[in-house]
């Protein structure tokens, strides 16, 4: 699987009551949005946030994983862009070790790293500079490249 | 931030295509005709002018008439929302997680949700 965004955090708490807080409708609209989710394979739920001026505020999910207490996913789609989310949880000593990866962004995202970036990147040169670069390109005529091989190695 | 603005999902569905991709990167280099565009994949030209209607449609690229040429070239402005919208998943995800750190702090430790 081809990872994007990932996120590792360590909660002071036991494994079940995070997986209650991931996967309890209620609990989820504390902390996330209101859904209407159900920790089903295979169940189609919505989450829902205030709309805003260009975003009609829903996000389309089905639930592709459920493997209490440890593992749940579901797909995210947003406008045209499907993507998926997915939470590993584990049991460590200090608590419950979480998990979370928003897969889907690599194949854009990348190329346009490589496409617009004019050296060697990194997530925090992509996080620093492209959007200073993108700032400062106007669009306009060629894009600076780097070689394929450098894209490819990370 | 909005994650979609008017007509932006069509840049997003046109860059979640290799093909596209690749016909965006051979532009990069400069203005091209169709056929130029065409050469480097085993697609049909129907084929090919379909990818460059959709770039065309997302406002990636620009096309211009020379004698009896069509000359496209890219237009990348709006790769920009394609940016923010990863990046402001990245933000979104902190936010939440840290949100979900302090939900954990107020739930019980055991029985039912408050």
């Amino acid at each position: 699987m081809k990872r994007d965004l990932h996120f590792d955090v360590t909660y002071p708490h036991p494994v079940e009551k995070v997986w209650l807080a991931l996967t309890d409708p209620q609990a989820i609209a504390q902390w996330l949005m209101a859904n209407d989710f159900e920790p089903r394979v295979g169940h189609r739920f919505q989450f829902r946030e205030k709309p805003q001026p260009g975003w009609d505020g829903i996000v389309n999910c089905e639930v592709t994983a459920v493997d209490p207490p440890h593992r749940l996913s579901y797909s995210w789609r947003n406008g045209n862009l499907d993507t998926k989310v997915s939470w590993l949880l584990e049991s460590v000593p200090e608590g419950t070790r979480v998990q979370l990866e928003h897969t889907g962004f690599r194949g854009v995202r990348g190329w346009m790293a490589c496409r617009i970036l004019g050296k060697g990147w990194g997530s925090r040169i992509l996080n620093r500079n492209l959007p200073a670069l993108l700032a400062g390109w106007t669009g306009e005529g060629p894009v600076p490249q780097i070689p394929e091989a450098q894209c490819r190695n990370r | 931030m909005a994650l979609t603005r008017a007509n932006s999902g069509d840049v997003f569905a046109a860059v979640g295509d290799a093909t596209r991709r690749q016909v965006l990167d051979l532009l990069g280099k400069g203005e091209l005709p169709v056929r130029r565009i065409a050469a480097p994949f085993s697609m049909s030209r129907p084929a090919i002018s379909q990818h460059l209607r959709i770039l065309r449609d997302a406002g990636l690229v620009r096309v211009r008439q020379a004698g009896r040429e069509r000359l496209y070239r890219l237009q990348a402005q709006p790769l920009r929302q394609v940016y923010d919208w990863a990046a402001h998943y990245e933000r979104f995800w902190k936010d939440k997680l840290s949100k979900l750190g302090e939900h954990l702090d107020r739930m019980p430790e055991k029985g039912k949700l408050r």
